[in-house]
Formats: C-alpha cells, structure tokens, sequence
C-alpha cells in the first residue's frame, strides 16, 4: 500500500494481472446479460432489446426488497434474499412482456418483432424514468466493499469474488439445466425445429415463455449484483450494458450458451486491457478503450464470422 | 446501434409532442411564481416575463429544480415589495433536461411565449445551443450555473454568466495542489461539454503551476464500472485525482477509487459539490475535497435566505440557489438602471453592474464573465462539509 499522497510503485505482472481481475468482474456482468440474449435469440430469432432494462428492473428490485428487509436481515442473507425476490420479480416481467408483446407477433416477420422489441424497451425505460423522477437511487449493504486481499499492489476484495462465485454458480447451473434436464432438452429441441416439436407433443409456448423467465432472471441477478457493487441505481443503466452484452453474445456465437459466456468475459478483458494500454501509449486509455475492443472484436468477427462459439445450421442451444 | 438512433428519434418525437401540448393546454396553468400572473397566454402587458431554461426533470433536475425555486423566491418578494418600475415579475419555466435536444426544444418555447429575459442555464451543455436561439431572438439572458468557458467561447453579447468560469476553478484547485504539496494528478472526466471543458483546462492549466499531469481518463457515462481506469490511474504515480463529473457517478468512482487500493487525495468539481455526494459515497468520501460554488452556509446574509427558502419550500436551498437568487436581483438592478426593459438598454446596465450578492460581488468583464472567482474548498469531514481556507 504506498502512503497518503506518495508514489505507487506497480510492476508491470501488477498491473496486468490487476486488470485481469477487473476485466474478469466486468466481463461476468457482461456474461449473464449476454445469457439471456442468446437464449432468447437461440430459441425463437429475436434480439430482446428489452433485455437491458430488465436488468435494470431487476437492480431497483434488489434494491427496494433490501430496503425493506434490511433492518431485519442485514448482510449477505438479505442481499441474498434481495436478489432472489428481484429474480422473481424479473422472471414475472420477462414472462409478462413475452405473453403480451412477443407471443401475438411470433409469425410475424421477424422484423416487426424487432421493432416490438424496441417498443417494450422504451415502455420500460421511460415508466422506470418517470417513476423515479430519473433520479439515482443509493444502495447501503452494510458490506465493507473496500474489505479484501491484497498481493503486493493487486487488490480483490470479498465482494468481487463473492460476485465472482455467484456468477460462475450461476452459469454452471444454467449449463446443467440445458444439458441434463427434460426441459433443457425441449429448449434445444426448438432451437431446432418448432413444427417438429409441437408434432411431438411439446408445449411449445411453454417452453418458450420459460425461457424469458429464465433468462430474466440471470439478467436480474446481473442487476442485484450491480446493486451491490456499484451502489447507485438509475433507469439508464441498462442501455449500455444492453449493447455490450448483445455484443458479447454475437462473438461468443449467439444461440450459444458458452459462447454468450466466453464472449462477455472477452469483452470485459479487452475492455480492461484496451483501457491500461492506450494509457501506457500516454493517451487517454478509457476513450479508446472500445476502439480498442471492439477494433479487436471486427478483426475476430471477419475471420469467424459465426462468433466464436457458433456454427451454421447446428443446433442452437 | 440502431437501438440508440431509433431511442433518440423516438424521445425527438415525444419531446415534440409534449411541446405540442403545452401551446394548446397552456392558458393559465404555466403560472409558477406568486404573483398570479402567467405572463403566457394574452393581455399580461403589464408584467415582464422571465423564461427560466433549467433542468427539471432527468439526473440534474434536483439542482433545476433548485433553481427554480430560487428565482420564485426571489419574484415573489420583488412582486411584494412593488414589482419592477411599477411592474410584476413573472416566470415561465421550460424544461431543458440536461439535454441539447430538450433545451432547444425547451428555448423554443420560451421565445414563441413572448418573454422578455431569460434566466437559467445550469448543464452547460443543454445552456449553449439554447443561447443560440436567444441570441437570434434577441433576448438578454443571465446564465445562473453553467460555467463552461465554451459559452464565453461563442461571444454572444447578450449573455452573462454569474457563475464562475471554470477558469477560476483552475486557479482554485492549483492553490489546493500546492497546499497539499502535489506532484502529479489525474484527471477524469465524461466526454460531455462540462466536464471535458473542465478536464481540458486543468490538462493546461495545472503543468504551469508546476504539477504534472499523470493521465487523463474517461468514464462512459451509464458504465458505472471504472475498476480498469482505477488501475490505470494507480500505476501512473498520480497522488491526486480530480473527478470533472456530476456527483451521482463521482461516488462511484470515489467508492471505486478506494476499493481499487488508491490511497492518494482526491477532489472533485463543482458538478459534485451535493450533500448527495457524501451520502452516496459513505465512508469512502472522507477526506474527499469539493472546489465548489458558493455554499448559502458560507455566504454573508445567508441564514435569512435559507429560513425564507425553507419557509417556502419545507427544505433547504441547494448549491445554486444563491447564484439564481441573485440573478433576479441583478435583472432588477439592470432594468431598473436602465428603467426600460428594452434588451440593448438592459444589457447595458448588466455590463456595468455592480452588485454584492449572496453568490459574492457580482461584475462582468468585457467577455461577460465573474470578475472575482467565486470558488470555495470543501472537505468532507465526518459526513459533513468544512470549509477550508487557504492563506
């Protein structure tokens, strides 16, 4: 730790290892939104633009039950139980806006859901602003976030690898549930073929219905996570990580589960990694940062223009 | 990237409509000062109408709002004590967002209403392209927040800002510096006209008062996560950073900063200067330095203008309640001098003014700016701000 006011002396294995760590947290973020785009894409061809402002229904959700139950159940159990009601609260509205805004539209032309999509995204956007005046919301947990390891000059504190933990749970539980389970087995049956499906007695609508919640939900515990470690709330948080966890999914592969996943932690590594670069180049390292990535992320795209992970005419889930 | 267009059209759109909807339900509802008086609408001759162009609604509609407050205040007792050469003051507020969509929108409005002066302005953002417009419609218009030297920058002669440029914020964060004995310092900013404009000035201005500059960075605005940008930061050697930002993202990276394992002093501009800020920041704020606007706290004669604030309003005055205070009072002043609302006439009086308000003395130099910085240094001190003097 250098002194109030003194020079820091970082190596440079320091500092790329630190950033690593940065990249890796920002990337699991990246990653559980970039889930739920992909599966929603994977099952029935739509890019849920609405999927950002679910996450950040989901923060406010977290953050309003812990208000609530904070007095009672302070620390990690209420936080945990915070983002499980905020999950909850998700997986209705996710399930909601399928029901009412997608269902009716499924034979449309995928272009008119697109648009529907957009549509559900500034429906909630805007109610969200108008409901908090759009101002920033302040989240307390209680936690130290400053409280941690340090190795030298690298620092990781409690709450990043508790997020860490909770996102990497997550993803593995998820993968169990697509590859082992009956309903994993239906989603990954109509990624294939829906016609097919219904022929065999599959209930399509709800499977599909299913899958907004499930993906909702991952964007909800996003949301929680984000409520807790940066500690401000407002209705415009989604709109950026909107776009780069559909990023993350298209690298990865989108319809692809592991890809959605590899595709967010890269984003999130080249992010932290393009922003120490530029500004050991003596420029300003974080506006270059996605000139950087993303310079990177085309390259990668024109030689597999299928995303990392995905594959033509294969199975999608 | 699509999505991003079609959001911007659509709220286009939207803000057109609402806009629509005040020309045609607008009758007497506008009214917002005491008086009574709409001043919109037809046959107000005798009132002289305001326009009052601040940010009511989004992330910086608490200071907008502020403001607005203010200016009624500030009419309601001029209106009580007899008006201005024997007429009412009125306002007519439009809502600018912090937005340069919504502030043209919003200076349209003001201008199709008739009014005589304008007053507000606290995004120097949304403030700039709404000069414009004022400009061509040839209306006097004091700017009670908005700093940005990018306003001087456009030489509209019918333009004043009360508020301290950043320039002079400059001169108050080297004296910071060099009482703390710093040697090298990052700077954050937003990408945004405020923000950048206070980066790039203190990008120049702090390597000729001996400090260098470490690294300058920017945050995205609505990615709260700057962990890279801390790292970054940390390994540059800074001992100092100063955050250009508005305060609901600067707890952020002051949380973030602290969490990251940086040790060094920090400060942070006048768009952070809110008891919000140490609230939102918690344990990590202490010790964090504010080069701030006049705080009413610290102004001569500011306890009655906080005990008729909160009288009125049921709660304290904002940051930059006394700038837009005085702003009505130096209308007053001017018109009063120039006994004529004529805009040369008015403007003529305000170049010359001299007028000792809450905000400090206020007189303008030849480029329409403060003459005498304005600037104070806060800390933040077991939750609270001190005020810091340095000799």
């Amino acid at each position: 730790m250098l002194a109030l006011g003194g020079v820091c002396v970082f190596s440079f294995s320091e500092v790329v290892l630190q950033q690593l760590i940065n990249g890796l947290i920002l990337g699991s973020f990246y990653a559980l939104v970039a889930l739920g785009y992909s599966m929603v894409y994977g099952i029935i061809k739509l890019l849920n633009f609405a999927h950002g402002d679910i996450y950040m229904i989901g923060a406010f959700a977290c953050l309003s039950v812990f208000g609530v139950i904070s007095k009672e159940i302070p620390g990690l159990a209420g936080i945990g139980l915070s983002i499980a009601a905020a999950m909850v609260l998700a997986g209705i509205i996710g399930y909601l806006v399928q029901r009412v805004a997608y269902r009716p539209m499924l034979e449309a032309p995928r272009l008119s859901l697109l648009i529907t999509a957009i549509g559900v995204s500034l429906v909630i956007y805007n109610t969200v602003m108008l409901m908090t005046n759009g101002q920033p919301l302040f989240f307390f947990s209680g936690i130290d976030n400053s409280a941690g390891f340090s190795f030298g000059n690298i620092r990781i504190t409690y709450v990043q690898i508790f997020m860490l933990a909770l996102s990497a749970t997550t993803m593995l539980a998820l993968s169990f549930f697509i590859s082992r389970t009956m309903m994993g087995k239906a989603m990954r049956a109509i990624a294939l073929d829906q016609d097919a499906c219904r022929l065999m007695g599959i209930n399509v609508n709800k499977i599909i219905g299913s899958t907004f919640i499930i993906g909702s939900m991952l964007a909800a515990i996003a949301g929680g996570m984000a409520c807790v470690y940066y500690g401000n709330v407002q209705y415009n948080m989604g709109y950026t990580i909107g776009i780069k966890a559909f990023t993350s999914a298209v690298i990865g592969g989108i319809g692809s589960m592991p890809g959605a996943m590899l595709g967010g932690l890269l984003l999130g590594l080249l992010e932290a990694i393009g922003t120490q670069v530029m500004t050991s180049m003596g420029m300003s390292g974080s506006a270059w940062k996605d000139v950087f990535a993303f310079g990177i992320l085309i390259v990668m795209l024109i030689l597999r223009p299928n995303g990392l992970m995905g594959k033509t005419d294969v199975e999608r889930m | 990237m699509r999505g991003k267009k079609t959001a911007r059209r659509l709220s286009l759109l939207i803000a057109l409509a609402m806009v629509l909807s005040v020309f045609t339900g607008c009758g007497g509802n506008s009214n917002s000062g005491g008086g009574g008086n709409t001043g919109s609408g037809g046959g107000a001759e005798e009132t002289i109408t305001i326009g009052v162009l601040t940010p009511t609604s989004g992330t910086e509609a608490f200071y907008g709002k502020d403001m607005l407050q203010s200016y009624e205040l500030a009419v309601d007792e001029i209106n009580a004590a007899g008006g201005v050469l024997g007429r009412k003051l009125s306002l007519y507020p439009a809502d600018d967002g912090c937005d340069a969509n919504m502030a043209s929108l919003a200076a349209e409005k003001i201008i199709s209403m008739d009014c005589d002066f304008v007053v507000g302005g606290y995004c120097s953002g949304a403030t700039i392209p709404a000069l414009q417009l004022f400009y061509d419609a040839d209306l006097l218009m004091l700017i009670s927040a908005a700093n940005s030297t990018q306003i001087t920058a456009l030489g509209l002669e019918q333009s004043f800002m009360l508020n301290s440029p950043g320039t002079h914020a400059l001169l108050t964060l080297i004296d910071l510096c060099k009482s703390l004995d710093v040697k090298k310092a990052a700077l954050i900013h937003q990408g945004d006209a405020y923000t950048k404009d206070l980066s790039d000035l203190c990008e120049a201005g702090l390597p000729e008062a001996g400090i260098e500059i470490a690294t300058v960075q920017v945050m995205d605005k609505g990615a709260p996560d700057v962990s890279a940008i801390v790292t970054a930061i940390r390994n540059s050697g800074a001992d100092f950073v100063y955050w250009c930002g508005y305060h609901a993202d600067g707890s952020n990276v002051i949380k973030q900063l602290r969490q990251g394992g940086y040790t060094g002093y920090i400060a942070v501009g006048d768009g952070s200067a809110s008891p919000e800020l140490i609230t939102a920041c918690g344990e990590a704020g202490e010790g964090v330095y504010v080069t701030s606007p006049p705080f009413v706290e610290f102004a001569v004669g500011g306890e009655k203008f906080v005990a008729d604030y909160n009288a009125k309003f049921n709660m304290n005055p904002g940051n930059y309640a006394t700038l837009a205070y005085d702003s009505i009072y130096v209308l007053k002043a001017a018109i009063e001098q120039a006994d004529s609302i004529e805009t040369e006439a008015v403007r003529d009086a305000v170049q010359n003014i001299s007028y000792q308000g809450l905000s400090g003395l206020i007189k303008f130099t030849q480029d329409r700016e403060l003459e005498v910085s304005n600037f104070i240094i806060l800390q933040i001190a077991d939750g609270t701000f001190d005020l810091v003097i340095i000799d």
